[in-house]
């Protein structure tokens, strides 16, 4: 009764909605929410709390995080970070307001133990602007839209290209 | 005499980071300056926009408690446009406050407080092995039972919400939910799950009816003693090793307070409106300064710049309140220090005072002679003020406190739900008006002020807790709460600050810094020292 439904794969898109480009992750969730996906793929707009991304996790096989990035590349760049990339993080210390996603996925470890996912997946997209009020730059509004198209295309092949009953 | 400044300063991320300037002389605070590192100019991009546009831009101000940015959001506009709100929907955001709180409060202990009560320097306290076994991050076995469990009445929220963090579902006339049997249902199972397993398991060591017959100091220290179960309770553990390393004699601050209440009555606030509020809150709103209580009005409430990087100096209410940001460097040049305005009170008789917020200001205020029937009338925390004073624990002991009270009434307000009765009735959307609304999230009062004209927003504020406490000094230079309660703080290791932490810590704020211990003299840096914020 208090474990919620069952979740094969989760799509967790973090960032703040309010901070230009770093609204990316958000906004590839509203994008993802008009596209057909299978059945069991769960959509979660992680916004910036970033310890609740891990408890979203329980339950799935399957885990991609999308999220901006500021490593001074050109904007709109794309990353996509493998999960065997992640397997030695350290968990954060106590700080709520801050987690990244490296932080959440190291928290999620700790969190979850043997239910952390088996394969988790991290898109991130170079930002331009992280100002208060500003709109997706070009550069990251098509890269998000890229995203989208991979990670849909994505979860339809791992699913057998099956989209289920509707 | 050895003089030395503490500089305590940011990672520099995102969500809001604190400076905090701290002269230590002969081992003690003297003078402490907060600084706020970072410009917010929510207040920008709202002007122009849309009314509602604030439902769903100030719920991502914070990723802790969104909830609660949105509950005032929403009565800000249900009192500008004249909404009328049906007694269901009062419950269900009220029940979306309340589970927002009952989360956070775990959260912060074990993840706030519990580095800071396992630091290497209290290694010495009599029951520092039981507190590292307790609460030491990740491995305390409080820690991962606490951490693990306090998503749960979060899940009540999605419920009834659709998602939490960041849910918009709270609108002006109502809320957009249609909850069924089951949820209701579902929700109570997975309360009392969570209060089974932590609230009355391992944090209180008995029923919560048990815990909630405590009415003074003296009925708390009874009830740690009066059974092995309450004795070995996270809670009654807790306040013995506060005690032993000090928390109960220092942070204590103005010891003036102010909560603009929350949880309005659902009989009482079907049209809500700016006047007949107080009287419609459940729990109370109020003044409690120099020993006496005073009736919040929201028109004593102003906005102080004259040490923060805005145009200008002086004070203005928040209906007129400007966002018009200065370059830090000129700032600087007029003793501006800091991105946070300094809120302040008109005390009658006293004059514009900071007041400190928080879990101690609500529980104070449900002292307050003269409760009506659905008001909350509580004389516990003001007894343990009285006996104790303000300090580090007690303000910790008063956020606690209310994890209890607050269980009862979710439960409570999930049984007044009429499953077929309304939950949203279609307002009027006026063209202009100015409207007012507020809460108490975990961390304190959180109001927004709105203006209305030619259907656009002409003016938004927003005050946080936060600034509340952490303001700076206003143009009478007087201390903001959180700068006032790092003075007279001992600090036994300027290279390992804990106690500044435990002072910070102890109001919950939005905040991350690093402690850089500086040596006055020479300017060296001794030592650093993160804080992680709520």
């Amino acid at each position: 009764m208090l474990t919620p439904p069952p979740t094969d794969t989760v799509i967790v898109g973090c960032g703040n909605l309010l901070r230009g480009d770093d609204a990316a992750g958000p906004i590839l969730v509203r994008v993802l929410a008009e596209r057909e996906l299978p059945p069991g793929v769960r959509l979660i707009d992680g916004g910036t709390a970033g310890m609740d991304v891990a408890f979203a996790m329980r339950g799935a096989r399957r885990v991609i995080v999308v999220d901006a990035s500021n490593i001074g590349v050109e904007a709109g760049t794309i990353h996509r970070v493998p999960g065997e990339e992640l397997t030695d993080l350290t968990p954060p210390e106590g700080n709520l307001h801050r987690f990244r996603w490296d932080q959440a996925l190291g928290f999620a470890q700790w969190l979850l133990k043997d239910e952390y996912p088996q394969d988790v997946t991290v898109w991130l997209v170079e930002g331009e602007s992280f100002e208060p009020g500003d709109v997706l730059s070009d550069a990251v509004q098509a890269s998000v839209e890229r995203i989208a198209d991979e990670i849909a295309a994505d979860v339809l092949a791992d699913h057998g290209g099956d989209l289920g009953e509707r | 005499m050895t003089t030395m400044d503490l500089h305590v300063s940011p990672l520099g991320q995102v969500e809001g980071d604190l400076d905090v300037k701290v002269t230590i002389t002969d081992g003690v605070v003297t003078n402490a300056w907060t600084e706020a590192a970072m410009f917010r100019g929510f207040e920008i991009i709202l002007r122009g926009k849309d009314p509602q546009a604030g439902l769903i831009m100030t719920p991502r101000i914070c990723g802790i408690c969104g909830g609660s940015h949105l509950y005032k959001a929403c009565y800000a506009l249900d009192t500008a446009w004249g909404t009328y709100v049906p007694k269901n929907a009062t419950l269900v955001r009220n029940l979306g406050q309340i589970t927002e709180t009952l989360q956070s409060v775990p959260r912060y202990f074990y993840a706030i407080m519990g580095p800071d009560l396992t630091a290497a320097q209290y290694a010495g306290a009599p029951s520092y092995e039981e507190a590292a076994r307790r609460f030491a991050p990740y491995v305390g076995t409080s820690y991962q039972k606490g951490v693990t469990l306090s998503q749960l009445p979060v899940e009540v929220y999605a419920i009834f919400g659709g998602q939490w963090p960041h849910s918009s579902f709270m609108i002006p006339g109502g809320v957009m939910c249609a909850p069924t049997l089951s949820d209701i249902t579902r929700s109570h199972a997975i309360l009392d799950h969570w209060a089974r397993e932590w609230l009355e398991g391992l944090w209180l060591g008995c029923s919560v009816d048990r815990y909630l017959e405590i009415k003074t100091w003296d009925d708390f220290t009874a009830w740690m003693d009066e059974n092995e179960s309450q004795h070995n309770s996270d809670l009654a553990f807790f306040t013995r090793y506060a005690q032993e390393i000090g928390l109960d004699k220092y942070g204590e601050g103005y010891g003036n307070f102010l909560a603009t209440g929350t949880f309005l009555d659902p009989e009482l606030y079907q049209n809500p409106t700016v006047e007949g509020r107080n009287a419609a809150l459940q729990s109370r709103s109020g003044i409690y300064a120099n020993g006496q209580y005073f009736d919040f009005d929201q028109m004593r409430v102003s906005e102080d710049i004259t040490h923060s990087f805005f145009r200008g100096t002086g004070s203005r209410h928040p209906w007129e309140g400007v966002t018009d940001p200065i370059d830090p460097a000129d700032g600087a040049a007029q003793d501006k220090y800091t991105w946070a305005k300094a809120p302040r009170y008109d005390v009658p008789g006293m004059g514009y005072v900071p007041l400190e917020v928080g879990s101690l200001a609500r529980q104070i205020m449900a002292n307050r002679p003269d409760a009506a029937p659905h008001q909350d009338s509580d004389p516990f925390v003001a007894d343990m003020i009285s006996k104790m004073g303000v300090n580090v624990l007690t303000r910790v002991l008063a956020r606690v406190h209310e994890e209890a009270k607050y269980f009862k009434l979710a439960k409570k307000w999930l049984t007044e739900i009429d499953l077929h009765g309304d939950f949203y009735v279609k307002p009027e959307e006026k063209q202009s008006g100015k409207g007012f609304g507020s809460t108490e999230a975990a961390r304190g009062a959180l109001s927004d002020w709105i203006v209305i004209e030619d259907g656009k927003i002409a003016n938004y504020q927003v005050i946080t807790p936060t600034a509340w406490n952490i303001g700076p000094r206003d143009g009478d230079e007087n201390h903001g709460p959180m700068e006032k309660a790092f003075i007279g703080t001992p600090v036994e290791n300027p290279d390992f600050p804990v106690e500044l932490a435990q002072v910070a810590h102890s109001y919950d704020s939005c905040l991350v810094c690093t402690v850089h211990a500086y040596d006055g003299k020479t300017g060296r840096e001794l030592a650093k020292y993160r804080m992680g914020g709520g």
